[in-house]
């Protein structure tokens, strides 16, 4: 079992009367990918920034990579990869120019730095665009450009904070495929978005936040199950008389069943095998199938039920937006 | 550790420089139009090293003639015509110039005794008495100063015995003789432009960081505060001793200024108030102005320092508020320490007094901006 690289205990920062992260607690393992879900305002960069050691907590303390954010700031950083909304490149230089001032303040000896430039320049299919301004580039390649900067120095966590947001369907897919195969290599991502599709895809686990709590931890499908444990099916099946739909009614652990012509939607406990079964049942009793869809529970569905409704977390962002 | 410091210190400078010299606004703004604009307005203004510039033209000083002689009247008419004594005062007497002496209404009073004439008619020399006023140290002396080259024209055997009123404990500032040349513009457009391009460069600098987030990203990388805040010192340093050369090569080429200091004092005296100027604004951005509102702080800091520093209106012709505000004024010390070595060519080492003031308020703007950067990183980062 891999060892925790980042913990947190009663973490907790106040701004004023505000407290934007509220005693969290939270144990992220090597090599994980965890993502940090939640609306804007939520608190996610916010811990990020406590846990980059960019700014202090109030209350309680953190581990990352082994070291404390408050007594070991400074190894913290050494072992730390930021990439996020505030934390940027210097524009007029070229990608080159930036890694070589960051491969200087990272003490990398020369030699060193530079195999490691050209390794990232290829990594990310630089090359000629190595040698032109950041600012001269593209809001995805900039992106790219920010994640070499941060992965320079081979640090044992990388933290992406919105990284996604911006950037064209295809290169956040290239992104989200891009980290979770350095998950796969060994690298400790926190992922924080409050895009629901990203996590279900790529994360191991994901914390949900909320209000600056976290609200719950797990995989996505322990998440996506912890608030419903139904599965629903439904078929395309046109004229299906009610001796039909009564056979169907009649199958194990079904819950709810209705049919309106053409759609049958059968509901129960989660069940694998579900979509299967009820199509093996209706094609013994004759129906004429067109289609079938498996319908599971979302992230999505499942972030709205663990924050309390579509009402609150309305209520929240109006709040969130009044004190921006 | 010491060498980690250099190295980061060095890298941050090195990546300013990259940025300024790829920005051709910043050139042009910082080397070429401040300069040149600043040099070339006053120089006009002033109409550079033909037309005299008088800082005594216009102090009130009372004219005493005991004599009335007709050499006297000549005295009159050539401290009259010479444009150093625009606001002869004429129907004090002694007693009644030596009352209001110290009010305000008079800074000075020059008495031409009995027995003017006869003296100068014997071949003997003749005094005239001048009595300045010791509250205001720097123009006492500026006035005997200018006096003695006027009456040296006048004629050589007559000399000017000075009088102190009250006691004088205060170093006394010799201004006047040097004042033909573009030399006060020099010292006037030295001490704006430096003040003007280095703290926009600090403050402005640090707050498009903070907004770009390359604050940031410098913060979570394992350099400190103090190698950014001295990288950027380093490199506007540089930048500090350029934009002298610059305006120095202006000064004289274009109006004729001839400081009487040394090229390396000059530099040294620039740089020491370009220093004063980044500390501030380090100060001013750990308040997290925004790089838009650092423009307008920048125009009421340079608005405040005409008033209140002694750049344009003599610090010792300031009085009450406007005094007290002068003498806590870091910058007013700055402009005296230029004043003294490009007008008159004082060493600088003998200037020890303003130098620490100067160079202890340098310190405590820089210990402030790094106590309050450090305290809470956010301020800096976002």
């Amino acid at each position: 079992m891999a060892e925790n690289t980042i913990t947190t205990k009663g973490l907790t920062k106040v701004f004023g009367h505000f407290t934007a992260v509220d005693t969290l607690n939270l144990d992220v393992k090597g090599g994980e990918l965890f993502g940090l879900l939640g609306p804007n305002g939520a608190g996610k960069t916010t811990t990020v920034r406590m846990l980059c050691t960019l700014i202090d907590p109030t209350r309680g303390t953190a581990n990352v990579a082994g070291y404390d954010i408050r007594e070991q700031a400074a190894e913290v950083r050494r072992n730390i990869g930021v990439v996020s909304e505030g934390v940027s490149l210097y524009k007029d230089l070229t990608i080159e120019e930036n890694l070589r001032l960051f491969s200087t303040l990272y003490d990398l000896p020369r030699t060193k730095a530079e195999a490691r430039i050209r390794e990232l320049m290829e990594m990310f299919g630089f090359r000629e665009k190595s040698k032109r301004l950041v600012s001269a580039l593209s809001s995805g390649w900039q992106k790219k450009a920010m994640i070499c900067a941060a992965l320079l120095h081979e640090p044992k966590v990388l933290f992406l904070d919105e990284v996604t947001s911006g950037l064209d369907p295809q290169s956040a897919i290239a992104l989200q495929d891009f980290t979770r195969k350095l998950c796969d290599e060994g690298e400790t991502v926190i992922w924080t978005t409050h895009y629901m599709g990203e996590p279900e895809k790529i994360c191991d686990r994901v914390g949900v936040v909320f209000a600056g709590r976290l609200v719950k931890v797990g995989s996505p499908n322990e998440l996506k199950h912890s608030v419903s444990e139904l599965s629903t099916v439904e078929v395309e099946t046109p004229g299906l008389s009610a001796t039909q739909v009564e056979k169907i009614r009649k199958l194990g652990k079904v819950c709810k069943i209705s049919y309106n012509d053409p759609l049958l939607r059968v509901t129960c406990e989660h069940h694998e095998d579900l979509a299967e079964e009820v199509t093996k049942a209706l094609m013994g009793a004759g129906a004429r199938i067109r289609a079938v869809n498996t319908k599971e529970p979302t992230l999505e569905e499942a972030f709205i039920s663990l924050t309390g409704g579509e009402e609150e977390i309305d209520r929240f962002l109006e709040s969130s937006a009044r004190r921006k | 550790m010491a060498l980690k410091l250099l190295r980061d210190i060095f890298a941050v400078a090195g990546n300013e420089s990259r940025q300024f010299w790829r920005n051709r606004t910043a050139i042009l703004i910082s080397l070429v139009i401040l300069p040149l604009f600043f040099t070339v307005s006053l120089g006009a203004a002033g109409g550079g090293a033909t037309t005299r510039f008088s800082p005594t033209a216009n102090i009130p000083i009372a004219f005493i003639d005991n004599d009335l002689s007709t050499d006297s009247s000549r005295l009159l008419q050539t401290l009259r015509s010479s444009g150093d004594f625009n606001n002869l005062l004429l129907g004090y007497r002694e007693d009644s110039a030596l009352a209001v002496l110290g009010t305000g209404k008079i800074y000075a009073a020059i008495v031409v005794p009995e027995g003017f004439h006869n003296h100068l008619a014997n071949n003997q020399t003749s005094k005239i008495i001048l009595y300045a006023d010791d509250g205001e140290p720097g123009v006492g002396d500026q006035i005997s100063a200018t006096l003695r080259t006027v009456v040296q024209d006048f004629n050589p055997r007559v000399e000017v015995q000075p009088e102190r009123r009250g006691l004088s404990q205060i170093e006394i500032v010799q201004k006047g003789a040097l004042f033909s040349s573009f030399n006060i513009g020099l010292v006037v457009v030295l001490g704006v432009v430096q003040i003007f391009a280095t703290f926009y460069e600090i403050a402005g600098g640090m707050a498009r960081e903070r907004e770009d987030g390359t604050l940031a990203r410098l913060l979570v990388s394992p350099t400190g505060l103090v190698p950014i805040m001295l990288g950027k010192t380093l490199f506007d340093s540089v930048l500090a001793t350029i934009r002298t050369f610059i305006v120095l090569g202006l000064s004289v080429y274009m109006f004729g200024a001839r400081p009487s200091t040394d090229l390396a004092t000059l530099v040294i005296v620039s740089l020491i108030v370009a220093l004063l100027t980044m500390g501030f604004g380090f100060v001013v951005s750990a308040l997290r102005v925004g790089a838009r509102a650092v423009v307008i702080v920048e125009f009421f800091l340079v608005l405040f320092l005409f008033a209140f520093s002694g750049l344009v209106i003599d610090k010792e012709l300031l009085r009450g508020l406007s005094k007290a505000i002068s003498n806590i004024l870091p910058w007013a010390y700055g402009f005296e320490i230029l004043r003294r070595t490009v007008l008159i060519g004082r060493p600088l080492l003998t200037l020890a007094s303003d130098l620490q003031i100067i160079l202890a308020a340098t310190v405590i703007f820089y210990v402030v901006s790094y106590a309050i950067f450090a305290l809470s990183r956010e301020r800096l980062a976002f």
